[in-house]
């Protein structure tokens, strides 16, 4: 894993050649405010990011932005070696690069008409032609993983909030994406039903080489299982480290505060 | 006149007249129901458009059907645009397509207010998933919006059903007219009318209780509740004055 620390900095360049997702230079701008200041933003294959920062610095608008829920003024995107967005603006190879990317989003977005499974199998079968046993044995595979597998045929507002956040997980990883993009999935959680979330994750990872790039308070997570801590700050990423020197070795005075007022908490 | 008798029997010689006008009442109705659900969810989306003249050509539309007598609506399609355009439209199609043409107005804006119920997140979780702009409307907007609006369109559809009456009066055999026709010929309005008014009620009273329902469960479900249980009863809901 390439994981050059870059304390305190945000320098461009050195993006690795092995990145799945290389963004360059993102700016992005809501009513004349710079939300995203030229942000510069790996993901290695199979790699746990997590981001950290006081809200409103910007951490969704990049997941967004990388989704292609929001478009930039500016910035070069480079999903698996295709370069899907290009002075801003979307390439003719966006599809490529749509294809490789999965969202899980706080609010979990099941479609409450429908059972689990026909919020699994729908976009498999729209979009990968799948046939209905194909796409219902991909969905039993991807419910095995979260661990919800019993709950194949239920509907997802009798779920709690745990179990649709999981089932949400494996609604993205129907599209077999190879980097999940997950924006504080757990923060409307109970602590242990979150942790139970997030080891979802770190299973994924390492059985399935899924990587990911998570938003979140957890520290203790970002601590445990994350392979780098990116530190955001007014739309820059102001820290970009493993957790050990994030969380202990780092000089970075707001950094420290953050984690300080975090712990606190 | 007011002190002559009921005489039903001439309500019974005609019934197989007030039948075929029934019929096509019915077939009227139900043409236009369909026709109007389907039309209204691209003028619903119009309304919502992006392009803002896509968005006020719908927006015309929908006011220029709401703000103009429904009879109006009819005599023009079946007496105007005949002069304007020189092609004559046959009673019946005309009724369709001037109720159709009402109808979709409303019924789109139902849908548009169904439409922006349903979260923008539940769209961006389609999106992420790569469903195209068609996709997320058919299986994720639409499916909702229509569910929410149950009641709204029932209502729409029962105040539309009791319109066709209307195109009695473009020379269209509907149940109304029939009744007329036959009041006429035997002087017996109130046995006619009687009967034609407790048609009508009879078919639009249960699609009205049907509303009744649809709004109380819609209630409950935007007061948090799963959407199916039944009503509870006040005095076990444990709240004291
Ligand atoms: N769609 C939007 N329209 C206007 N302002 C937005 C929009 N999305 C985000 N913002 C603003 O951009 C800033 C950064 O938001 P966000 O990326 O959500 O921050 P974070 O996720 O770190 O809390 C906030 O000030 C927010 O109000
Ligand atoms: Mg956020």
């Amino acid at each position: 894993m390439n994981l050059a620390p870059n304390l305190g900095t945000a320098e461009p360049g050195t993006p690795a050649t092995t990145s799945l997702v290389s963004a360059v230079n993102l700016a992005k701008q809501f009513h004349g405010r710079k939300v995203l200041d030229g942000v510069d933003f790996d993901v290695a294959a199979g790699e746990v990011s997590v981001i950290i920062g006081k809200s409103g610095s910007g951490k969704s608008t990049l997941l967004r932005v990388i989704a292609g829920l929001e478009d930039p003024e500016e910035g070069d995107v480079t999903i698996d070696g295709v370069l899907v967005r290009s002075g801003g603006a979307r390439t003719a190879d966006w599809n490529h690069g749509a294809a490789k990317v999965g969202m899980v989003f706080q609010s979990y977005n099941l479609w409450p008409h429908m059972n689990v499974l026909d919020n699994l199998i729908l976009a498999p079968r729209k979009i990968l032609g799948l046939s209905a046993g194909e796409a219902e044995a991909r969905a039993e595979k991807a419910l095995a993983e979260v661990g919800m597998a019993e709950h194949i045929r239920s509907r997802s507002t009798q779920l709690s909030g745990g179990e649709r956040q999981r089932v949400a997980i494996a609604r993205a990883l129907m599209m077999r994406p190879q980097v999940l993009l997950c924006d504080e999935i757990t923060s409307a959680l109970d602590p242990p039903v979150a942790a139970e979330v997030l080891g979802v994750l770190a299973r994924l990872k390492q059985e399935e080489g899924l990587a990911v790039v998570l938003v979140t308070h957890d520290m203790a997570f970002a601590s445990k299982a994350a392979d780098r801590v990116i530190f955001f700050s007014n739309g820059r990423i102001a820290v970009d480290a493993t957790p050990d020197e994030a969380f202990h070795h780092c000089e970075n005075a707001e950094l420290k505060a953050f984690v300080d007022a975090v712990r606190i908490d | 006149m007011s002190e002559q008798d009921f005489d039903w029997g001439a309500v019974a010689n005609a019934w197989p007249h007030l039948l075929s006008g029934l019929g096509v009442t019915l077939q009227i109705a139900a043409i236009t129901i369909v026709l109007s659900m389907i039309l209204a969810v691209p003028v619903a989306v119009a309304r919502m458009s992006a392009i803002e003249i896509v968005r006020w050509v719908a927006q015309l539309y929908i006011e220029i059907f709401r703000c103009t007598p429904m009879l109006v609506q009819l005599f023009w399609i079946y007496y105007a645009l005949p002069a304007l355009t020189g092609i004559t439209i046959p009673g019946f199609a005309s009724a369709v397509i001037a109720l159709t043409a009402n109808l979709t107005a409303f019924m789109a804006e139902a849908y548009r207010s169904g439409f922006q119920a349903v979260p923008v997140e539940q769209i961006e979780a389609g999106k992420m998933l790569r469903l195209s702009r068609f996709q997320q409307l058919r299986h994720i907007i639409v499916p909702q919006a229509l569910r929410q609006q149950i009641p709204v369109i029932l209502s729409l559809n029962i105040s539309m059903f009791k319109d066709t009456a209307l195109v009695s009066t473009i020379a269209v055999h509907d149940l109304m007219f029939q009744a007329n026709t036959a009041a006429t010929e035997t002087y017996r309005s109130l046995e006619f009318f009687t009967t034609a008014a407790a048609v009508y009620f009879c078919i639009a009273f249960p699609v009205s209780l049907l509303t009744s329902y649809f709004e109380r469960r819609g209630q409950l479900a935007r007061t948090g509740r799963a959407p199916i249980i039944k009503p509870r009863k006040p005095e076990l809901t444990g709240v004291k004055p």
